[in-house]
C-alpha cells in the first residue's frame, strides 16, 4: 500500500499539475467576475495539496510486513480482468460492424465460455436468452435503435 | 398541516394511478433481488437500472428508482440471517444477531422480524419525511447563488469526511469529481474546457456512464478477483413460523423506535448512509439494554434495531435530496443525476413547481412498503431458492445490461467507453481504498458548484467573505468548514489523549 500509494501521489501531481496549465490557457472573463479558468485552476492547486500529503505520509510511513502485501492480485486474477476488459474494449469496438445481436451474443458466450469455463449447453442458454431478452426490452418496448451490422441485424 | 394532508391526498391520486402502482412494484421487486443477491449493491443497481426509466414520466421513473433503494434494503436481510452473508453493506450489523438466531433454529421469527421492523421503521420515517420536508423546502426558497454554494460545499465536504475512515482519499475523490465536472463548454463563457479536440466531450463526461463504470463494472472486476462463496440454506420456512411471538414484540418494542428515529434524524446528515445508522442504531441498543452480553448471541433486539434504522435511514436520506438536492451517499447521488436526467431540478422549488412529483413520489413509498413486507413474508422461500443463480451466470448479466443501457442513454458508443474507462478507474480506486461516492456526487452537483461559486463572487466583486456574512450561508461554510478539518482534529485529540505514541 505504501509503494502504491506514493505512485498515486505522483500521478495525482502530474494531472493537477495539467489542470492548471489548461486552465491557465482559458481566456480571462470578457466581463467581470471570475473566468473559465477560476475553479479548474484553484482546483488543480487544491489537488496538489491533497496528493503532496498523500505522497509524504505514505513515504514517512514505516514499512512494516502489513504495507509490503502487495495490493493488487496475483497474475491468475489478473489475467482473468484483463480478459473480461479486453471482451468489454472488443465488443464496443466492434458493435456497430456486428450489430448489437450477433455482438452481445459473441460478448456472452465469451465471457461464460472462457473466462468462467462454464459448459456449453448452460453458455448458449444464457447468452441467447439473454441477448434475446435484451434486444425485446430496449429495441421493441423502449424503443431504442440499437446498433445493426450492414446485414440488417 | 391541513396543507400537507391535502398534499398527501394529491400524492396519492398519482401513485395509484395504475402505471405507478405497477412500476412501484417492480421497483421494488428488483430491490429486493439486488439485496438477496450478493454481489450487486442498491447503487449499482440504480445506476444500471436508469436507462430503462426512459420512456417513463419523471414521476414513474423516480417511484421506479426509489423502489429499488429501499426495496433493497429489506431483501439484504434474508442473506445476512440465513447464510451470514450481507446482501449488501447495510445489512452487515444483521448478521450479528440474525445468523445466531438462525442457528438456534429460529430463522422465522429472525427474518419475520427483520421484515416487520423494515416495515415499521420504514413506515416512521416516511411519516417524518412528509412532516419535516415541507418546512425544511419553504425556508431554503430564499436561497441565493452563495447559500447554494455553502450548502453543496456542505454536501461534498459531509460526504467526504463521514463516508469512511480515509478523509483525505474521500477528498481526493471529491476534487477529482469536480475536475471532471469542469470537462466541456463553460456554462457562462462558453468556452470549451479539457475537450482535447472530442466532439463527444463538449457536452461533458457522461454521469450514467461514469457512475456505472466506478460502481457496476468495478464491482464486476473486485468480484472476479475474488470469487463469491456460494452458500445455501436448507432452512424450512413455512409462512407461520416467521411471526414473532409476544415475547419477541416486548424484546424489540424499544429496539424499534429508537432505531426508527435514529436511523431517520442520522439518515438525513448527507454522508452518513444506511450502513453508518444501522452501527448506531445497533450499538446503542447494546448500551441501553439489560443484557448487553447476550448480543451476538442471538437477542431478536439485535435484528429488530439496524433493520429498522437502515430502512428508516432510507426515508431520511430523501430528506436533504428532495428539499435541498443534496444528496447522502452513493445511491441517492445516482438518483439525484437521474432526476436531472428526466429534467426536474432538485433543490426546495421542487415542492411548489412539481408537487404532484414531491407527494406522487412519498405517497408511492408508503405503498412500496406494503408491497415489500407482502413479498419478503410470504415468498422469502423463494429468494432463499434465488440465492442459487451462480456469479457466473450474474457477471454477464450485469455487464450486458450496464453496456445496452449506457448506449440506449445517448444512442452514443462513446458512452461505452467512458463506462469502461471508469471501469478501470474504479476498479484501482477499490483496491487502494479511494471511496467512489465522492467523485461521483461531485460530478451530479459539480456545474451547481461552479455556477453559485462564481455568481456569488461575481455578486461581491471577488470578496470571499459573501460566504460568511449572509447568516444561513455562514453557518453552512462554517459547518463545512469543521467537517473538512475534523479528520485533524480527531488525529489532535488522540494525540492528547495518549501523549507520547506516534501516530500510526
Amino acid at each position: 500500500m505504501k509503494k502504491a500509494e506514493m505512485i498515486t501521489g505522483i500521478v495525482l501531481l502530474v494531472l493537477s499539475g495539467l489542470v492548471i496549465w489548461g486552465a491557465l490557457q482559458m481566456p480571462p472573463s470578457a466581463s467581470f467576475g471570475p473566468g473559465a479558468g477560476f475553479l479548474p485552476f484553484w482546483l488543480g492547486v487544491l489537488l496538489t495539496v491533497l496528493a503532496t500529503i498523500l505522497f509524504v505520509s505514505a513515504w514517512k510511513r514505516p514499512a512494516n510486513d502489513k504495507e509490503a502485501e502487495p495490493v493488487f492480485p496475483g497474475k491468475q486474477a489478473l489475467f482473468a480482468i484483463a480478459s473480461v476488459l479486453v471482451g468489454v474494449a472488443v465488443y464496443i469496438s466492434l458493435i456497430d460492424t456486428l450489430g448489437y445481436l450477433v455482438d452481445t451474443f459473441l460478448l456472452i458466450v465469451f465471457l461464460m465460455k472462457v473466462v468462467e469455463r462454464e459448459k456449453w449447453p448452460l453458455t448458449l442458454t444464457i447468452s441467447v436468452v439473454t441477448t434475446g431478452t435484451l434486444y425485446v426490452v430496449f429495441q421493441v418496448l423502449l424503443k431504442i435503435t440499437l446498433p445493426s451490422s450492414t446485414f440488417g441485424f | 398541516m391541513l396543507n400537507i394532508f391535502d398534499n398527501l391526498i394529491l400524492g396519492f391520486q398519482v401513485a395509484t394511478s395504475w402505471e405507478n402502482i405497477l412500476f412501484c412494484f417492480i421497483g421494488v421487486l428488483i430491490g429486493t433481488l439486488i439485496g438477496v443477491l450478493p454481489g450487486i449493491g442498491p447503487t449499482t443497481g440504480i445506476a444500471i437500472l436508469i436507462p430503462i426509466t426512459f420512456g417513463m414520466s419523471a414521476t414513474t421513473a423516480i417511484i421506479t428508482l426509489a423502489g429499488i433503494y429501499y426495496g433493497a434494503m429489506y431483501g439484504g436481510s434474508t442473506t445476512s440471517i440465513l447464510i451470514n452473508l450481507p446482501g449488501e453493506s447495510a445489512s452487515v450489523m444483521t448478521m450479528l444477531d440474525g445468523y445466531q438466531m438462525a442457528k438456534k433454529g429460529r430463522p422465522g421469527p429472525a427474518l419475520g422480524m427483520a421484515a416487520l421492523a423494515s416495515f415499521i421503521a420504514g413506515t416512521v420515517a416516511i411519516v417524518l419525511l412528509t412532516l419535516i420536508a415541507p418546512p425544511l423546502a419553504s425556508y431554503a426558497v430564499s436561497f441565493g447563488p452563495p447559500e447554494y454554494f455553502a450548502l453543496t460545499f456542505m454536501g461534498l465536504t459531509l460526504v467526504s469526511a463521514l463516508g469512511g475512515d480515509k478523509p483525505l482519499k474521500a477528498y481526493i475523490s471529491a476534487v477529482v469529481g469536480l475536475m471532471i465536472s469542469c470537462v466541456g463548454i463553460d456554462a457562462i463563457s462558453g468556452v470549451a474546457r479539457f475537450t482535447m479536440g472530442s466532439m463527444s466531450l463538449l457536452d461533458g463526461v457522461g454521469f450514467i456512464g461514469m457512475a456505472i463504470g466506478l460502481f457496476a463494472i468495478s464491482e464486476i472486476l473486485v468480484n472476479i478477483e475474488e470469487p463469491i462463496k456460494q452458500v445455501f440454506s436448507d432452512a424450512k420456512l413455512g409462512i407461520r413460523s416467521l411471526f414473532p411471538n409476544l415475547q419477541d414484540w416486548k424484546d424489540s418494542f424499544g429496539a424499534l423506535w429508537r432505531g426508527s428515529l435514529l436511523g431517520f434524524f442520522i439518515g438525513t446528515l448527507p454522508g452518513s448512509g444506511a450502513t453508518l445508522c444501522s452501527f448506531i442504531a445497533y450499538a446503542v441498543e447494546k448500551k441501553l439494554s439489560a443484557h448487553p452480553e447476550k448480543f451476538g448471541t442471538g437477542v431478536i433486539e439485535g435484528v429488530a434495531a439496524p433493520e429498522g434504522a437502515n430502512n428508516a435511514a432510507a426515508g431520511g436520506a430523501m430528506v436533504p435530496l428532495l428539499t435541498l438536492g443534496i444528496p447522502s451517499g452513493g445511491a441517492t447521488a445516482v438518483m439525484l443525476g437521474a432526476l436531472m436526467i428526466h429534467g426536474l431540478r432538485p433543490g426546495p422549488m421542487l415542492f411548489s413547481t412539481n408537487p404532484e412529483f414531491v407527494w406522487g413520489l412519498i405517497a408511492s413509498m408508503y405503498i412500496g412498503n406494503v408491497f415489500l413486507v407482502i413479498l419478503n413474508m410470504p415468498l422469502v422461500g423463494l429468494w432463499v431458492k434465488l440465492l442459487k443463480v451462480p456469479y457466473k451466470v450474474l457477471m454477464p448479466l450485469i455487464l450486458t445490461i450496464s453496456a445496452t443501457g449506457i448506449f440506449a442513454t445517448d444512442n452514443n458508443v462513446f458512452d461505452m467507453w467512458v463506462m469502461f474507462f471508469f471501469g478501470m478507474v474504479g476498479y484501482v480506486m477499490r483496491k487502494l481504498d479511494f471511496p467512489a461516492a465522492p467523485m461521483v456526487l461531485a460530478l451530479v452537483i459539480g456545474r451547481l458548484v461552479e455556477m453559485s461559486l462564481r455568481q456569488s463572487l461575481t455578486i461581491s466583486h471577488g470578496d470571499i467573505s459573501i460566504f460568511f456574512t449572509r447568516p444561513i450561508s455562514g453557518v453552512l461554510t462554517v459547518v463545512a468548514l469543521l467537517s473538512l478539518f475534523s479528520p485533524l482534529f480527531r488525529i489532535l485529540w488522540s494525540r492528547y489523549k495518549a501523549p507520547g505514541k506516534s501516530l500510526a
